[in-house]
């Protein structure tokens, strides 16, 4: 297995800037996406700091920080903030994201420092680094070589190695600190961070969508995983292929990949929890725009002796539309807090649990399969 | 120092012209006749949309205005936001209309498609930003 440690973090999870020479320029985007729940607050958080456009030209650039907490009443609170890259730092060289008053900074003990303000959030988090980096590659070695290659594996491992230059994931941090949402104030501790960071110079017009999220474990709490992470990604001229899979790993023993090919994916009802819309300007534009969410999603597949069955439940939702910076296309993200009621039996023992989950499904605004596998 | 109106409005003109300039050319075309007064908190601006030609001027005569739109700084902010709706702010009176309904069905539609343009370009936001 390919591998990396905790101190391989500051190079793989840093920002992968294009050169200045790159026709693709205007195309560029990544973003660092840090997910918690505290379970003493019963609040969870999305924290994104992203890039989008070209990087080294302030007119056509430009740096966002956004923030998606839902609070123990299932209110979804969100903000979010441009960043001039007149006064945004970023470097191929660290995870570093710090301008427009909000900093992310990776310090030498590997821990990140994140803090700042966006509108009425505000944060001051110790974040350290548990466990080492995984990479796009890893997971797909991994994949690749402990299971017989289908088409569909071969399909999306060629589309995601054309679309994304970057696609890394830190499984577990801790996080600890102070966050306040308006006059409510949070002292956080948690053990469930996970972080992922994406980067591509791709239109967003050329890209189908995909499902993916991590089931915030806490393998201490007893009864839970180490891991549970899902990715189905979309893929084909008309978006209608998908390939992916469920990962499980328990508290000591090797994961368990649950192939798409062998799962299958039930929707039903619709979700009619508290949602909210990212930027502001989407609701002036687009009044009535309110993708379909499922009420419940449920995954559902075997490999082998070991099963796995989760079945998701929207607790609030926040639809992000980002807006291509060269053509109409728009690409709509449904970031979803989840409960997730896990059963799975994996080498002869059964994790039957509700635990908490990040979930997003990225679609084509207006596609008619939203919602779809 | 917040940017002043007609300054702000002459500033998206360049803008659009430096790098909107077929966007602009056909919203030109859609607005001819338009002269269309902003009252923003108060301070006043005329667009006044003629012969293929846009102008940015203090004040136009009263009879060839024939769209009118007043609103206060907070009231554009939070409908660019999504903290109001449009509904919302004529509701509350912070955001008057006043015109016959094509002419206003049409400029709705061209801000409409201005407000699209400025999310793609960062220039248009933090310029609209300065305005606050």
């Amino acid at each position: 297995m390919l591998s990396s440690r905790v101190e391989d973090t500051p190079w793989v999870d840093s920002f992968d800037l294009p050169s200045v020479f790159d026709p693709r320029l205007p195309l560029y985007k990544e973003w660092h996406d840090f997910v918690f729940f505290d379970r003493t607050n019963d609040l969870f958080g999305l924290l994104n700091f992203a890039v989008h456009g070209n990087p080294y030209d302030a007119r056509r650039g430009y740096g966002a920080a956004l923030a998606f907490l839902v609070d123990s009443a299932g209110k979804a609170h969100t903000a979010m903030k441009l960043i001039s890259l007149d006064d945004l730092t970023v470097s191929p060289f660290s995870p570093d994201f710090i301008g427009g008053g909000v900093s992310v900074s990776y310090r030498k003990d590997n821990s990140f420092s994140i803090e700042g303000k966006i509108e009425d959030i505000s944060f001051d988090l110790d974040v350290p680094v548990v466990q080492p980096p995984v990479t796009m590659s890893q997971v797909g070695f991994d994949v690749l070589s402990r299971n017989r290659i289908d088409a569909g594996m071969l399909g999306v491992a060629g589309e995601m190695a054309r679309v994304w230059d970057k696609w890394v994931e830190l499984p577990r941090l801790t996080v600890t600190g102070n966050l306040s949402i308006g006059a409510a104030s949070y002292e956080l501790d948690t053990t469930t961070g996970y972080q992922d960071h994406e980067g591509g110079r791709f239109d967003w017009g050329t890209v189908a969508g995909w499902d993916t999220g991590v089931l915030l474990c806490d393998p201490n709490s007893g009864g839970e995983p180490e891991k549970v992470s899902f990715l189905f990604y979309r893929y084909g001229p008309s978006g209608s292929s998908s390939y992916g899979g469920v990962i499980v790993k328990p508290p000591s023993g090797e994961e368990r990949f649950f192939d798409s090919e062998k799962m299958t994916i039930t929707r039903s009802g619709e979700f009619s929890g508290d949602r909210a819309y990212l930027p502001g300007v989407t609701r002036l534009l687009y009044p009535d725009y309110h993708p379909k969410i499922s009420e419940t999603i449920v995954f559902s597949g075997a490999a082998g002796s070991d099963k796995v069955e989760i079945t998701f439940t929207p607790k609030a939702v926040c639809t992000i539309v980002v807006a291509s910076i060269t053509n109409e296309a728009e690409t709509t993200f449904n970031e979803m807090y989840c409960d997730a009621t896990l059963d799975a039996t994996i080498a002869g023992r059964r994790y039957q649990k509700t635990i908490p989950c990040w979930f997003e499904s990225v679609r084509p605004r207006g596609s008619l399969n939203q919602d779809g596998p | 120092m917040a940017l002043r109106l007609k300054p702000f409005l002459e500033e998206i003109l360049g803008l659009l012209k430096e790098d909107f300039p077929r966007q602009l050319e056909r919203l030109i075309e859609e607005a001819d006749g338009v002269t269309y007064l902003q009252v923003l908190d108060k301070e006043t601006a005329v667009i006044i949309v003629r012969d293929s030609r846009i102008e940015i001027a203090s004040k136009a005569k009263k009879k060839e205005i024939n769209v009118r739109v007043h609103m206060t700084r907070g009231c554009l902010f939070d409908v660019l936001e999504g903290k109001r709706t449009l509904a919302e702010a004529m509701d509350s009176g912070d955001l008057t209309v006043f015109g016959d309904p094509l002419t206003l069905l049409r400029c709705y539609a061209i801000w409409e498609r201005v407000i699209s343009l400025a999310r793609t370009s960062p220039r248009f936001y933090f310029l609209t930003y300065r305005l606050r």
